[in-house]
């Protein structure tokens, strides 16, 4: 570890010699820039050899920056500030790379118009009485991260619940702290809601998929989206409701002043410590344990009745089955997640959670029907065979002969896809769940800090993973019938001598 | 008048002793892939019988016997069972199989219990014996067939003699009515072929019904009271063992028994390709395991009689050899049957062809045929023997 960072410095201070002074001078360079804001389309014309790289958070963009993978990164000013507090290594280019007006998305449903009408009309007071200005000061221009709160009570709800899609992990637009929503849109549309009657349901779902979530109807608004031509096009968007900078932000000459177990102690504490943080990784492994355990319950009975449906080779049954087997194990989780969450519950108000849960039972009943069928297959039929010739009936047959020997060949395979299973929900941040890859997401948004999070996370999958294969050995040790005693083979038996 | 009832009842004891089990008629099995190992198939077993099913690999043997337990499902015909017409819909064919022993050629022990509860457990789900009614009839049985120390082993750690004595013992402990037997002693090394032959016939002195279908001819012999010879999808050739082993009267039977291959050339012009046959009847040799050095004589002979005489007299010879290899009784045959000039073998001029047959190894009949079906008129026949008896 020391070695690494030792390497790190060396390479900031490496870098940091070539430091930019011009927009121009990046030409041909690597630049970092968030999924989906399209902040890259304001340097584009001046750039045209740049590669520009795509990193969900923005405060991976930081250790892109510092570990070169990127040469400079495009940002708005007011997270800059945020940025500049944790590193002052930090510093932008003089000139600015251009600026965005961010506006909300209003989802496709039957509440849009009214919406729209209400939410322009919000932005067009607040601007009048000096409000907009005032908030932007207070979350932006004047932001601290440790005292700036956010009130998110004292909605009447008499016109109904609004869901609001906001990034979660963007200060300070919108992030958690003290386990709870907080930032310049939360309380934007707060304010909004408290005045026209709403109560606001957050989700916290990553930026590029705010604009599909409020287009299929999932999400009422959708905050801080950029405007550009495309958008306008497909999206129903409200006016502006503030404008700000966008810097580029290379390295510069400060260096980082602690030592490296202060680092680390401090960074343990902003981690864990402040805040309550820990909390939020308690729930955030609540969410998965859950959504794992559930998914290979019912995706182990789902896939169960599926081939026992199968079993005689009803061509209907079969053919369905084949079907919908090649078309989830063809498909990226993720995009299977995505598609149930906003076409096939689209209109429905499942949370994301359980979307998650219908999806990786889905997937999970998929590699249960597989294992079964490898798992009789490596069963001889002279098996089958002979419980018939004796007199078995078809049903004796496969739970006394051929199941407890199919269940002998596919248990090692269960216990992998039970592990593949853990580690895959580490996608659900995508549908607004807030698992454990998501609140080390969010945290490490707050914190600047990668180790802690990163490794923490890491650990307790393991952990749940190890817990749950412990498990599923117990019950291969229980129901291995090699394993009886003799006592128990013969029991209530009289024996010979 | 008591004697009468005596005797009017120990007929009828007889008769139902006797009586018809199963009855096949006119069974045919086609599979999909338009093979037809069975085309039509009519036997009836009685009670008691003991029948072995012999014949050619390939000829429907073992497709019978499954579709007597309708394992493979016949295409067309009837199996009656006790009156009962098993190949019909709605038939419950999970109660006639509890009745109908089966022996596997691969055994097909459960792999997931001990050799007791391969033995118990279907007594117990079947038959609803109670636990310690099925053990007990499970020991007795494992110690009928040597094996009552191996109560706790699973079946791969058993050898494969052992493992079919016990799928024996599983079938009796189910007291069927009839015992089909797949060919029980293919898939076993010739050192325990014996134990599990030893018994089978066992229980052949109990008066079971039993059918099998076996390669072993002896034991066939030994042991049943018909025979079924198989060939190409029919029952073929029927009789007791003495019928069909010593005096079979069909052709194909006949060579089966004696364990008979046979080659066979026409020679129809004198520019006969003799290197190729020679090339073919090496690698039949071979493949029989016949010894060089006889083989040799025979071509010797062969080329004389045939291409150096016969085919020397006429632009068109016609001339049919066939050479015949019995394994049995370890003799090579040479038929040759041909049309036109009579030749008398001892003629021949050849000195090596003259030593030749003068070896007391060496055997030699010529005669006129009568009535061939083939229409020749004469006839040589050579024998050729490895050992002087």
């Amino acid at each position: 570890m020391k070695k690494f960072i030792v390497v790190l410095l060396m390479l900031m201070c490496i870098t940091s010699l070539f430091a930019y002074s011009s927009i121009d001078e990046l030409d041909g360079k690597n630049i970092g820039v968030q999924t989906a804001v399209l902040y890259e389309e304001l340097i584009m014309d001046r750039l045209p050899k740049a590669t520009f790289q795509y990193y969900t958070m923005p405060n991976d963009m930081i250790l892109a920056l510092t570990s070169g993978k990127v040469d400079a990164y495009l940002i708005e000013q007011v997270s800059f500030g945020v940025q500049k507090k944790n590193h002052p290594e930090l510093t932008t280019l003089s000139e600015p790379a251009g600026y965005i007006n961010a506006t909300c998305i209003i989802g496709n449903n039957e509440k849009k118009d009214r919406l729209l009408s209400e939410i322009n009309a919000f932005i067009a007071k607040s601007r009048a009485n000096g409000m907009l200005d005032e908030i932007y000061d207070y979350w932006i221009a004047d932001f601290d991260p440790d005292t700036d709160t956010c009130d998110v009570t004292g909605f009447t709800g008499e016109n109904g619940q609004i869901s609001v899609a906001v990034e979660g992990g963007y200060e300070p637009f919108s992030f958690i702290s003290h386990g709870t929503i907080s930032g310049f849109d939360v309380d934007f549309i707060c304010r909004f809601c408290r005045e026209y009657g709403y109560e606001p349901v957050f989700y916290e779902v990553p930026f590029e998929a705010i604009a599909p979530g409020v287009e299929t109807g999932k999400y009422d608004v959708g905050m801080n989206i950029v405007v550009s031509a495309e958008r306008n096009e497909t999206g129903t968007l409200t006016d502006v409701y503030y404008k700000t900078p966008i810097e580029l932000v290379v390295l510069g000459e400060d260096k980082a002043e602690l030592g490296f177990f202060e680092k680390l102690q401090q960074s343990f504490y902003k981690t864990f410590i402040k805040e309550n943080r820990w909390k939020l990784f308690v729930q955030g492994a609540g969410e998965t344990i859950l959504i794992t355990f559930v998914s290979i319950i019912a995706g182990s009975a789902i896939g169960f009745g599926v081939y026992m449906l199968c079993r005689h080779g009803n061509k209907v049954a079969n053919g369905l089955t084949n079907f919908i087997l090649w078309l989830i194990h063809g498909m990226p989780t993720v995009l299977l997640l995505m598609i149930l969450y906003y076409i096939v519950f689209g209109s429905s108000r499942l949370s994301g959670t359980w979307v998650s849960v219908v999806g990786f039972s889905l997937m999970f009943a998929c590699s249960m029907i597989d294992m079964l069928r490898v798992g009789y297959n490596a069963i001889g039929k002279g098996q089958l065979e002979a419980s018939t010739a004796l007199g078995y009936s078809d049903y004796q047959s496969f739970f006394k002969i051929l199941l407890p020997q199919a269940a002998h060949h596919f248990l090692p395979i269960y216990k992998n896809e039970v592990v593949t299973l853990i580690k895959e929900t580490s996608v659900v941040g995508y549908i607004a769940v807030l698992d454990l890859t998501k609140i080390s997401d969010l945290v490490r948004s707050r914190t600047y800090e990668a180790f802690f999070p990163l490794i923490l996370t890491a650990i307790m999958y393991f952990v749940i993973a190890t817990i749950m294969t412990k498990f599923v050995d117990w019950v291969e040790k229980k129901i291995d019938p090699k394993r009886r005693s003799h006592e128990k083979i013969l029991n209530g038996i009289k024996e010979w001598d | 008048m008591p004697c009468r009832v005596l005797l009017f009842l120990s007929i009828l004891l007889a008769s139902a002793m006797w009586s018809e089990m199963i009855e096949i008629k006119h069974l045919r099995k086609e599979f999909d892939d338009d093979t037809i190992p069975l085309k039509d198939i009519n036997v009836t077993i009685n009670k008691g019988d003991i029948i072995s099913i012999i014949g050619p690999s390939g000829t429907g043997k073992s497709t019978l016997l499954r579709c007597i337990n309708m394992l493979t499902e016949p295409t067309s015909g009837s199996i009656i069972v006790d009156g009962q017409d098993i190949t019909e819909r709605g038939c419950n064919l999970n109660e006639v199989r509890k009745h109908m022993g089966m022996v596997f050629q691969s055994f097909n022990l459960f792999g997931h219990l001990t050799v007791i509860e391969n033995i118990m457990n279907p007594q117990i789900t079947l038959l609803k014996r109670s636990r310690q009614e099925a053990y007990d009839k499970a020991m007795y049985l494992l110690q009928s067939v040597g094996l009552a120390s191996k109560v706790f082993n699973y079946p791969d750690e058993l050898s494969g003699g052992q493992q079919q004595r016990i799928a024996i013992a599983r079938t009796l402990a189910m007291d069927p009515d009839i015992i089909l037997f797949d060919e029980p002693t293919s898939a076993l090394d010739p050192s325990m072929i014996g134990e599990v032959q030893s018994v089978i016939k066992l229980l052949a002195k109990t008066g079971r019904t039993m059918m099998i279908v076996t390669h072993e001819m002896d034991f066939a012999r030994k042991i049943s009271n018909r025979i079924l010879f198989m060939y190409d999808g029919e029952v073929y050739e029927e009789g007791t063992p003495k019928e069909i082993f010593e005096h079979p009267k069909k052709e194909m039977t006949r060579k089966f028994i004696q364990r008979l291959s046979s080659l066979t050339y026409r020679i129809d012009s004198t520019d006969f390709d003799i290197e190729a046959m020679n090339e073919e009847l090496h690698s039949y040799g071979e493949k029989l395991l016949i010894e060089a050095e006889r083989l040799s004589k025979l071509l010797l002979a062969l080329e004389e009689i045939c291409i150096n005489n016969i085919a020397s007299y006429s632009d068109t010879p016609d001339i049919l050899v066939k050479i015949e290899y019995s394994e049995k009784s370890d003799i090579l045959t040479m038929t040759i049957k041909y049309n036109g000039e009579y030749l008398d073998v001892n003629s021949c001029e050849s000195k090596l062809f003259k030593l030749l047959l003068q070896e007391p190894t060496t055997g030699l009949s010529q005669k006129e045929l009568v009535d061939d079906e083939l229409g020749y008129h004469h006839q040589i026949v050579m024998t050729f023997k490895w050992i002087e008896e």
